[in-house]
Parts: structure tokens; sequence; C-alpha cells
């Protein structure tokens, strides 16, 4: 009894899995899927031809042809992100991802100029800073709207700070409590509430607001023009609350429409922009999420999306070579090093560490992962930023002279163990599991710096663990030689050099990469970043990057320039090395 | 069969239960701490305490399991660590994706494969045979992730005929009601979108169905020519009876039990292809989900959904146990 309904039974779900598949696979021709595809079916196909094959199911293929190719609708600019946003309240995101939508959405006093770190008037149109550099005054631009039709004004600007510095305003303390961070502002102004640097924001009329600082801070203006310091509507601010991530609300070219969580991000032109010559040409971007660096670019292929980030430095020259695509280099912000942990007792010996970096051929590493996009570094900022130092020559890749210096430090016969936190080990060099626009293919990278110190007798063991973990272990001082890098926040010279090389006011080594301790450079850093003009700072820098060099405190090996690929029709899209560029310029012909 | 069923659900609990320490206890040995993985490179010791004091890092962990499983039991997976959204009301959200994919994968498996196991048994040592067997092990051998680029190459980037990747067209702005989109197009009666989610779910569908076609192929092929070699299918036969009701209604019944069996764990399997999956067609189910959470210790993510996906692995792996013993009676009886 029990098998008639059985068999019943498996015929109405045969029944329904036919029926199901002959919808699913009308658009489909070849349901088993071959692995090589066979060579017909071009774009001119068949129409007339209903071939009688017995049994094969392969006869489908008129289906195919009228199905006509996804209608491109040209008012939208689509981008191909690498990931998911974690939040679009730029006062409390870290990411690029984040801070390039939100960057669409939210403006601040100044901003990055079109490719470079060059601070440009934006909310405000001018300021003026007082002698001793604690004073600044901003001029705001009138007529300005938030997308909720409220003004911006000085209010806002006082409101937004207060939101952002005090710990007892009420949204900043309910999203402390929902776990959320204000990362950013703590790290670039020194804290929050009397930590923090700017001691007082006030409204002196309604376009005109006054910052007192406690110091002068040299990187001030840089500071301002992040995504982070952007405006909201305190309106909208204070009805969304702890839901500011995904109701953001500020007076950018673009509006927030949707968040689709996984899929895409929506936005929509703004039509009371306030800078009419600058408004948005597309009427909406979408900013799609694929994860995978290969299926994006298939996607770009296909013609779903208009541009991507996160090209694999093998498919550059293909982009370059087709001109249904067009290649755009991020101008370089990030320096991939190798970092020595200076609890490590032969790394104390400046002839090692010389040692170590001289048996580094790093011009054959940057032509060989890099895709042509990359850079030899020889130290620590990237060309464009103005404290880089033209005149430093590198130290030359010579196997024998690392040789020969290894043996003067004492190790005739090269370095295979090394004493580690009072332990002989034998020497461990960690890679990253995961790429970055600094090291695009970490393993790769690692195995040929661990064969050019074998040449030189410095025999290593490679070594990984997932990301998080690196990052922990790095931060406890357990990894004793590792890859490792930085891409830069706000395109300021102290972001890069002070960051890694300033010592506290007790001059205590600097837990957070290798425990280096170099009170000369810390000295001459932590002097740069107090004044205010720039060429001055620049000189400081220059000499700083010099010694580091000079004493090998670690080594530099690339930088590199993040390839973006686009559809041959898209036009003004201007990479800003921040990473994070507006979209208002874009159309896509 | 009441009896049966009954016993069986209760060796369900062990295993959820097992499960569930299992995740909670591994997620907690791996080294790195979820805090400073959550808050950043430049986080302060005190915002480092203040965050492991509200995921409740500080009590001891036994304690830590009790409310996890607690709270579980009422439904609540608790909050994500990084974007601070409710597990539950999430995998609510993501999981019909992850359905409809699965779904559309054992559409593929059982419509291709079962047909071509049986052909292939029949006409055993024919080239149809041969090259769907050819096939079946290429399909077996085949990572998921290749054949996804592969046929996402093909019929997206080659013919234009299907696109990449996601669920819907980026220009879409149809809302869903319950997230299976064919579902959902169907009750809104808008066809277009109906088509739109089809054409977006072939190729994912393909990919993941792929393997336990190639599967299903081989074990109906397998169990038919055992079942074709007994006597009574040659006393059938000798009766004078058509070929194919022999094949049918004689072989083919007793054939499915094994069948039955590889396409209740293939199923189980289907979840984790659909991880790969999801991740090469930008497919917004829970499989990716995870993935993320893993890298960013999202610990209520990861804990939750694989809990969740283990409640379904053992529902699906229960179903075909009953469906089984239903199919045939002598299991009933051990």
């Amino acid at each position: 009894m029990s098998t008639v309904s059985t068999k019943r039974l498996f015929v109405l779900f045969a029944l329904v899995a036919i029926l199901g598949v002959v919808a699913a696979c009308a658009p489909a021709p070849t349901p088993s899927a071959p692995a090589t595809p066979a060579p017909p079916a071009k774009e001119t196909v068949v129409v007339k031809e209903t071939v009688m094959v017995a049994g094969t199911p392969q006869v489908v293929e008129k289906v195919v042809t009228p199905t006509p190719v996804p209608p491109k609708v040209q008012d939208t600019f689509i981008f191909g992100a690498q990931g998911e946003p974690v939040c679009l309240d730029p006062a409390i995101i870290t990411d690029g991802i984040s801070g390039r939508v939100t960057n669409q959405i939210f403006e601040g006093l100044v901003k990055f100029d079109k490719d470079t770190t060059n601070v440009v008037p934006s909310l405000a149109e001018k300021w003026t800073t007082s002698d001793d550099g604690k004073t600044w005054t901003f001029t705001l631009r009138k007529g300005v709207k938030f997308h909720d039709g409220t003004d911006f004004n000085a209010d806002a600007v006082v409101k937004n700070w207060d939101y952002w510095r005090n710990t007892k305003n009420p949204t900043h303390d309910a999203q402390i409590k929902a776990g959320q961070t204000f990362e950013y502002y703590e790290a670039q102004f020194g804290g929050f509430d009397d930590n923090s640097i700017i001691t007082k924001v006030e409204a002196v009329d309604p376009t005109t607001v006054r910052f007192t600082l406690k110091e002068p801070q040299g990187p001030f203006l840089n500071n301002l023009a992040m995504f982070v310091f952007t405006f909201w509507s305190p309106t909208a601010l204070e009805k969304a609350g702890t839901k500011s991530c995904q109701n953001p609300v500020g007076t950018g070219p673009y509006k927030f429409v949707e968040w689709k969580p996984n899929e895409q991000v929506s936005l929509t032109a703004f039509a009371d922009y306030w800078d009419k010559a600058n408004a948005p040409k597309m009427k909406n971007v979408v900013i799609r999420n694929i994860p995978n660096n290969s299926a994006r670019l298939l996607a770009l292929s296909a013609g779903e999306i208009h541009g991507m980030e996160g090209l694999e430095p093998r498919d550059v020259a293909a982009i370059q070579n087709n001109p249904k695509f067009k290649l755009i280099l991020r101008p370089a912000n990030t320096t991939g090093y190798v970092a020595f942990n200076y609890k490590v007792k032969e790394f104390n010996d400046p002839k090692v560490r010389q040692a170590f970096a001289q048996a580094i051929n790093k011009d054959a590493i940057v032509k060989a992962f890099y895709g042509g996009t990359g850079m030899v570094a020889k130290e620590f900022q990237p060309p464009a930023l103005w404290g880089y130092n033209k005149d430093i020559q590198d130290w030359a890749y010579d196997t024998a002279a690392a040789k020969k210096l290894l043996a003067d430090a004492g190790f005739p016969n090269g370095i295979s163990q090394v004493t580690f936190d009072g332990k002989t080990v034998p020497l461990e060099f960690w890679y990253m599991p995961v790429s970055r626009p600094y090291y695009p293919s970490p393993k790769d990278i690692a195995t040929a710096i661990a064969a050019d110190w074998a040449k030189a007798g410095i025999n290593v063991s490679l070594q990984t663990v997932d990301w998080a973990t690196y990052l922990d272990k790095r931060k406890n001082g357990q990894l004793p030689l590792y890859m490792l890098g930085w891409t830069g926040d706000n395109g300021d010279p102290d972001n890069f050099v002070c960051y890694f090389f300033c010592m506290d006011a007790k001059d205590t080594p600097i837990t957070r990469e290798g425990f280096v301790a170099d009170k000369e450079v810390s000295d001459i850093l932590k002097k740069a970043a107090v004044i205010t003009t720039q060429a001055d700072r620049a000189k400081l820098y220059q000499q700083a990057e010099k010694l580091i060099h000079d004493k090998v405190l670690r080594i530099f090996v690339a930088h590199n320039q993040p390839p973006l690929a686009f559809a041959a029709n898209v036009e003004g899209y201007i990479a800003n090395p921040t990473s994070t560029e507006f979209f208002n310029t874009v159309v896509v012909k | 069969m009441l009896r049966y069923f009954i016993k069986r659900v209760f060796t369900v609990l062990p295993v959820l239960i097992g499960v569930s320490m299992l995740v909670f206890g591994f997620l907690r040995l791996i080294p790195g701490d979820p805090a400073t993985v959550m808050l950043g490179e430049r986080a302060t010791p005190e915002n480092i305490a203040r965050v492991r004091e509200q995921l409740g890092l500080n009590k001891p962990i036994y304690e830590q399991y009790f409310i996890f499983l607690g709270n579980a039991l009422r439904g609540d997976l608790g909050t994500s660590v990084l974007r601070q959204e409710p597990v539950t009301q999430e995998i609510v959200r993501r999981f019909p994706a992850t359905i409809e994919l699965t779904l559309g994968a054992i559409l593929v498996a059982l419509v291709v494969g079962i047909p071509a196991g049986i052909i292939s048994a029949v006409r055993r040592g024919s080239w149809f045979d041969t090259v769907s067997m050819l096939i079946a092990l290429t399909g077996v051998s085949m990572p998921i992730f290749w054949l996804g680029l592969m046929l996402v190459f093909f019929f997206a980037v080659s013919l234009h005929v299907l696109p990449t990747g996601g669920r819907l067209e980026a220009s879409s702005n149809f809302e869903p009601i319950t997230n299976l989109l064919l579902l959902d197009s169907l009750l809104r009666g808008d066809f277009g979108t109906f088509l739109q989610a089809l054409r977006h779910l072939a190729l994912p569908a393909i990919a993941l169905g792929t393997i336990p076609m190639a599967i299903i192929a081989r074990m109906t092929r397998s169990a038919m020519l055992e079942v074709l070699s007994q006597d009574y299918i040659r006393t059938a036969h000798a009766k004078g009876l058509k070929e194919r009701t022999v094949v049918i209604r004689h072989a083919l019944r007793n054939a499915w039990l094994p069948v039955i069996t590889v396409i209740g764990l293939q199923v189980g399997r289907l979840l984790s292809g659909a991880i790969l999956t999801e991740t090469v067609f930008s497919w917004p189910g829970i499989g990716r989900w995870l993935v993320d959470a893993i890298y960013t210790r999202d610990y209520p993510i990861v804990q939750g959904v694989t809990l969740f996906i283990a409640i379904v692995f053992v529902g699906v792996n229960l179903t075909v146990d009953l469906l089984y013993a239903w199919a045939d009676p002598r299991i009933k009886f051990e």
C-alpha cells in the first residue's frame, strides 16, 4: 500500500522537477554543462532549424536567441566593489568600502582635490589660522541644503562635532552602548572630551565656525578632509539614532535610496545640490558587492557593471590592451614592508638589518608580482606625498655584500636561528594570508624574498595564519619578522611616519610595530607634527626618512598604484589616493 | 512507524547539543580576540575592555554557553558584532536566497541525474553510457568555483544570454515578500521579475547542481544495474513485458532506495557547496554571510548560522530516514 503512494510521490516529484527545469533552463541551453563548451551557437543563431534528435535535449537553442542582452540603462553608473559596506555613518566607519559610499552622500568642510591629497574647500569657502596655530576660523558656504531639506550652517557643524567628540552626547552615548566606536575621531584628534586636541567648536554666526585647539596640529586640515569628518543633517541624525548606519543623510551630490545587504547600495542624484557646476552627471549610482575578483571582472566584461576595483595584477595587461576597457591607476598611497621585531636579539644589530635589506631583489619582485602597477619603495612615504625624500639612495641589491655584513656581525655561516624572547628558535618569516594593495600576492612575494635571502645565507621558514590572528600576533609582538603594509588615511606624512615611529611621552618602544625605539627619529617627527607650515614640516619628514633608511629600521619593499578597470564608455572617474573619490564627475556615455 | 519516528527524533537531540557545544567551543579556542578584531588596530585598551564586557566575553565560558543556549531555545541567536543586526532576523531574511539556490540545484541534479543514470544502466556499454558517465566523473571532480566561473564566462560574457551574478538586475526595485523571489514575483503577478529571477538563478543552480547531479547519476546507474541483473527481472522479460514496463515498474522501484539516501546526503552537501557558489555568483544567502562573519570573528553570526545549518542538515537527514522507512517496509522494525 505504501509503495504505491511512494511511487506516486516520486512521479509527482519528478513532474514538478521537470517543469521547474524546463522553465529554468529555457535561457540556458546545455543543462549538462560540458567542461569544454561546444563550438556552435554564436550570436547569429539558427531560428528555422527544428532538428529532431532522439533522446538528447540539446535542441533548445532557438529559445536562446530571442532573449536580448539586458537593456543598458545609461542613466545609472554601476560600480563593482570588493565587499560589503560595514555601515553608512561616516563617523563610525574606518573601511574604504563604506567610505566610498558615504563620500557620495556626505561632505565636510574641506576635501581632497581630484587625484591628490591636496586640501581644497568643500562646505567651507575659506579659512584662517591664528599665528600660534591654535585657532582655525572657517567661513561656510551659503545656501547648502541637506537631503532632508534642512539647512547646513554653523550650528550643524557644532552639533556634528558634539556627536563625535562628546561622550555625553545622547546619540554618541547610545552608539557606544550599541557597540559602535568613533575610531577615527579618537585616532586623528587624540581622544574624546578633554582628551581631544580640539577643545572648543563654536558657531560665531550662522556661516562662521571657530575651532580652538590645545596645541597646533600639523595635519589638521588633512584630517578634516577625511571622509570621516563629514556632516549629518542634525535632524536626521537625531531621528536615526543608533540606526544611523542604515539611514545616511548629508549634503552630498547623491542621496541614499536603499541598501540591500550583500547585494548593493543604490543612490540617486540630489536635485538641490549646492554645487551646480559639479552637479551629478548620472541620475543613479549603484555600488554592487561582488566579492570574488574574477567574478567581478566577468561582470565588467558582460557589461553588467561599468567599473570595478580589485583588478588582479595578472589581468592588468589584458584590460590595458583591450579597447573595450579602460585602466585607471590609483596614485600610490600604500607601502608594503618587512618589519623587524626588535625583541629578536639579532635584529638590534644594524649590520644584520642591512644584510637583510641588501639581500632582497626588490626590482625583480615588483616586476613579477605587481602587474606593472607597482614601484620599488626606498622609504616609507609614497612619492606622491610632500614629505617624500627623493634624494635617498636605496641599498643596492647585493648578495655578496649581504654575506659580508652577516660575517662582520658574527654570522659567517649565515642565519637560520635567532634569539627571540630569550629562546633560540628557528627564524620564521610571516606573510599575510590576505592580499592587500601593497602586497597583491603575499605568499608569492614572501617566497621570492625567502629565496633571495637564502642566497645570502639567511634561511627562514615561511609561516602564516588567518588574518585576524595575524594582526593579533603582530600586535602582541609574537611575529619575529613579518610582512605588512600601510595605506594612508589623510595624505599627510605624519600619518605614515609618525604613526609608526613616534614614541609616547615616556619614550617606550612602539608596540604597534616591532617594538622599535629610536629617539632621534621620534623627536624629529614629533616636532614636525606641531608645526603648521608645510615647507618646514616637509624638511623634517625628509630628514626622518633618511635616518629610517640609513639605520634600516624597517625594509620598505614596494608602493602600489591599485588598478581599477572601467568600460571604455565611462568618463570622468578620478581615482584619489585615499580611495574615496567622488562619483558626481562620472559619466557613462 | 510512529515509534520509529519518535526514536529517530530523539537521536537527533544529542547531535544538535553536540554541534552547539562544538561550534561554541571551537570558536573560542581560535586565537584572536573578537573585541580587538572588531575595533581594529587603533583600539584603546579601555574600548576593548568595554566591548568584551558587552559581548559577555568576561564571563566564564560555560556561563557564556548556557546563556547562548538559553537564548537560542527562545529563538534569539544574539546580535552581530560588526553591524549590530539581530542574527535570527537576518537568517530569516537571508535564508530564502539560499533555499532558492539549493532547490534550483536539486532540480538540476534530479532531472538530469536520474534519467541519465537509468538510461546508462539500461544501455550499458553504449556510447550514451560512456559519455554520460565520463561527464559524471568530470562533474564529481570539478571544483565548483572553477565551474561557476567557466559557466559565467561562456553564458554571460561570450553569449550574453544570462547574467553573471546577483539575484535581480541592479536597476530592479522589486519589493520582496518572503524573499523567495520566484514565489514573490508570482504572488505579485510580476512575470517580468519572475523571468529575471529565473535567469539569475540558472547558472548558480547549474554550478551547484553539477556535483550532486553526477553523484546521483552514478548512483542511479549502479543501483539499476544491480537490480537489472536479478532473477525477477529476467522473469519479467521472459513473461514478454515491454522493456519500458520492466525498467520503470519493476527495476526502478527497487533501485530507488539507495538513490534516496544519496539524494538526502547531497541536499546536506548542497548547503556547504552553496557557500562557494554564493561567493562566485554574488548570491546574498547565508553561506556568504557566514564566510564574511568568520573573517571578522563575528561570534554571534558564526554560532547562529552554524547551528541553524546543522538543524537544517539534521532535519533533511531525518526526513530522508523517514522516507526510506516508508519506502522499504523492512526498515521500520530495525
